[in-house]
């Protein structure tokens, strides 16, 4: 189970996939699932405890729901990852009506630390879920690997 | 959310199936379903899968606007996202629609297979050496850039425009291998403009690369003929060694597919189309949405063939390098190259008539047969070479298209084993054992950038590719030729 840095609450819970990767995140709020949503991506990525995260990086999203906010709040940072090299250590994440503000910390990924996780390929809108229920937030995502 | 839920259709436990043969299963038409769905299986495969919602996601296909014959699925069907994988699907090529869900996010994953003039008896007391010299030469694994440093934008973007005859251009292929490669390696239709520039960031630097997950590199014996003609007429001997490679587009290829999901996720409305799956979104094949995604799909198509040449070249060179032997020594050829996920225009014989459809094929093979003129004129009169990878414990199989399965599958068979375990049960069930100890016993060496790769592509984690080939082989749609057997795997 990967834990928060800061409280030791589980980042998130591995769901059975047969041919890819999913993962079940809880929070007590809205913008707190969308936070640990960003760190669970970082932490399948690169191991975490090797990350420093001194350089901020703004990202803003725009959706019309919360589902379609979390895939592309998640390809957005897939994509930074990816084709800009950044690694986030950190995130914040403020809400404002259908946007989110994400405020991240991290560095550019030197690949011959070999601190590297796995490749993912895309965040599917496969059983992709964003809800609320009586005491908790809760998003399912399933990654393309 | 509400264009993607009104249609409905059967969940798989509810869903009626019926049996057409020892090895074919049909979904009635029904509901929003515009034609049957059928599945290849044997009767214990289906027994697996009777409650599995792959089958949903062949019905679901059915309901595609402009689809033709049925809905098809291969024996190693299992779960995708919207188009299961396995899926095969055919639209008219006037009035259909494009779905990227039926293509996959890395467009053009395919398999090539390069024989040589070697012995296994000669290649297995240096396998460790050949090995290290193939994980040296070929970049593999998260972070791995391509061993052809400093290519320029305007050069990438070339690479998309001519898919393997850059690389012939280059000095890193012969006519030969581009003869022998499916659409000579290079799709028409493609249009670099088309690729976004975030896609050529996360994917320039990786022409030349492995990749990672269930990609790989293995050097295999041939240890069992089924067909001694046929068998010679590809190149291929009892204990020969022989090099499969299983790569795609990478990066390009999966942000490609991303930027026009989204583009035609947000373009549904206006065609006032109605899916009953978000990853089955689709657009009409002419519409402006529908061409840009061809045209970048075939530009992609095309990186991810340069980039398995590239592989193959840089595997010749470490062989001839490890082994101490010269070209000629090493009768180093490809035998063929086959794509898995991709759309392609074809011609297909429909209730009598030639009809020109789009062939959706997403983890299916092209597979056809003898006598047709998409093929090279040297395996015409043979058929089309289709390679389908195994496991790294077990075997891969080359197969050949025989002429049942353009009647019956548009063309298409298997492309692979499919998973029977998830990623994150096979690394618990790999807990505290050493898989490479394990697989050494078996015969097979491995060199590895992950171990937790390996773990999550561990053998058990997979079917028995073996069941699969003989189901195609029982429909007729293809005939085993070779079957391969291990002996070093090289992982991302």
């Amino acid at each position: 189970m990967n834990k928060t840095r800061a409280d030791d609450t589980p980042l998130y819970r591995e769901v059975e996939h047969t041919g890819d990767f999913g993962i079940e995140v809880t929070a007590p709020t809205r913008s707190e699932l969308f936070r640990r949503a960003a760190l669970a991506l970082a932490a399948l990525l690169v191991d975490p405890s090797h990350v420093e995260g001194t350089k901020p990086h703004i990202v803003d999203i725009t959706a019309a729901d919360d589902i379609d906010l979390m895939h592309d709040l998640l390809t957005e940072l897939l994509q930074l990852f990816a084709a800009d090299g950044f690694i986030w250590r950190d995130a914040a994440v403020e809400e404002h009506g259908p946007k989110l503000h994400v405020i991240l910390h991290g560095e550019f990924f030197d690949p011959s630390r070999r601190t590297s996780r796995g490749e993912i390929k895309a965040v599917t809108y496969h059983q992709l879920t964003v809800e609320k229920t009586s005491n908790e937030w809760r998003a399912r995502v399933i990654f393309d690997v | 959310m509400l264009l993607f839920s009104v249609l409905r259709v059967d969940s798989a436990s509810t869903m009626q199936l019926i049996r057409r043969s020892d090895c074919l299963w049909e979904i009635p038409q029904s509901g929003a379903m515009r034609v049957p769905g059928r599945i290849y299986a044997s009767a214990r495969m289906m027994d697996e899968m009777r409650s599995d919602p792959c089958l949903t996601q062949v019905a679901n296909v059915a309901c595609l606007p402009g689809i033709v014959g049925y809905s098809l699925a291969m024996p190693d069907i299992h779960l995708g996202y919207g188009f299961p994988i396995g899926g095969v699907a055919a639209v008219d090529a006037e009035h259909g629609v494009i779905s990227p869900g039926g293509v996959g996010y890395d467009i053009n994953c395919g398999v090539r297979l390069a024989r040589t003039g070697l012995q296994s008896d000669f290649v297995e007391p240096r396998i460790e050496r050949l090995a290290d010299a193939l994980f040296s030469k070929i970049p593999a694994g998260l972070g791995s850039e391509g061993a052809i440093p400093g290519l320029s934008s305007q050069q990438i973007k070339l690479v998309a425009y001519e898919g393997a005859e850059w690389a012939l251009h280059n000095g890193y292929a012969t006519q030969q291998d581009l003869e022998h490669t499916e659409e000579g390696g290079r799709l028409a239709g493609a249009d670099p403009e088309r690729i976004s520039e975030r896609a050529y960031k996360r994917g320039s630097k990786q022409l030349g690369t492995l990749g990672s997950g269930n990609h790989f590199l293995e050097v295999s014996r041939i240890d069992h003929i089924y067909d001694a003609r046929l068998a010679s007429a590809l190149g291929l001997h009892p204990g020969h060694v022989t090099v499969l490679i299983h790569s795609g587009s990478r990066g390009l290829g999966h942000q490609t597919c991303d930027d026009y999901l989204k583009l035609i996720v947000s373009a549904v409305g206006r065609y006032d189309l109605k899916v009953p799956d978000r990853q089955l979104a689709a657009v009409p094949i002419n519409s402006p949405e529908g061409k840009a995604y061809l045209a970048a799909m075939a530009a992609a198509a095309n990186f991810a063939w340069c980039n398995r040449q590239l592989m193959m070249h840089l595997a010749q060179q470490a062989f001839l390098e490890a082994l101490a032997i010269t070209p000629r020594e090493l009768g180093f050829a490809l035998v063929y190259d086959v794509c898995h996920n991709i759309a392609k225009f074809e011609q297909h014989d429909l209730d009598g008539r030639k009809r020109r459809v789009c062939v959706h094929r997403k983890g299916a093979t092209r597979a056809y047969g003898p006598g047709n003129p998409a093929l090279p004129e040297a395996l015409r009169p043979f058929g089309q070479p289709v390679l389908i990878p195994g496991d790294m414990g077990r075997y891969s199989f080359v197969l050949i298209g025989l002429e049942a399965a353009m009647r019956e599958t548009f063309g298409s068979s298997c492309h692979g084993a499919g998973r029977r375990m998830s990623r994150s049960a096979a690394k618990k069930v790999a807990r505290g054992r050493d898989l490479f100890a394990e697989l050494k016993a078996l015969g097979v060496t491995v060199r590895a950038h992950s171990r937790g790769g390996v773990a999550e592509e561990m053998p058990e984690a997979y079917k028995d590719v073996a069941e699969v080939v003989e189901v195609m082989e029982a429909a007729g749609v293809t005939k085993r030729i070779a079957r391969l057997r291990p002996l070093a795997v090289i992982k991302g």
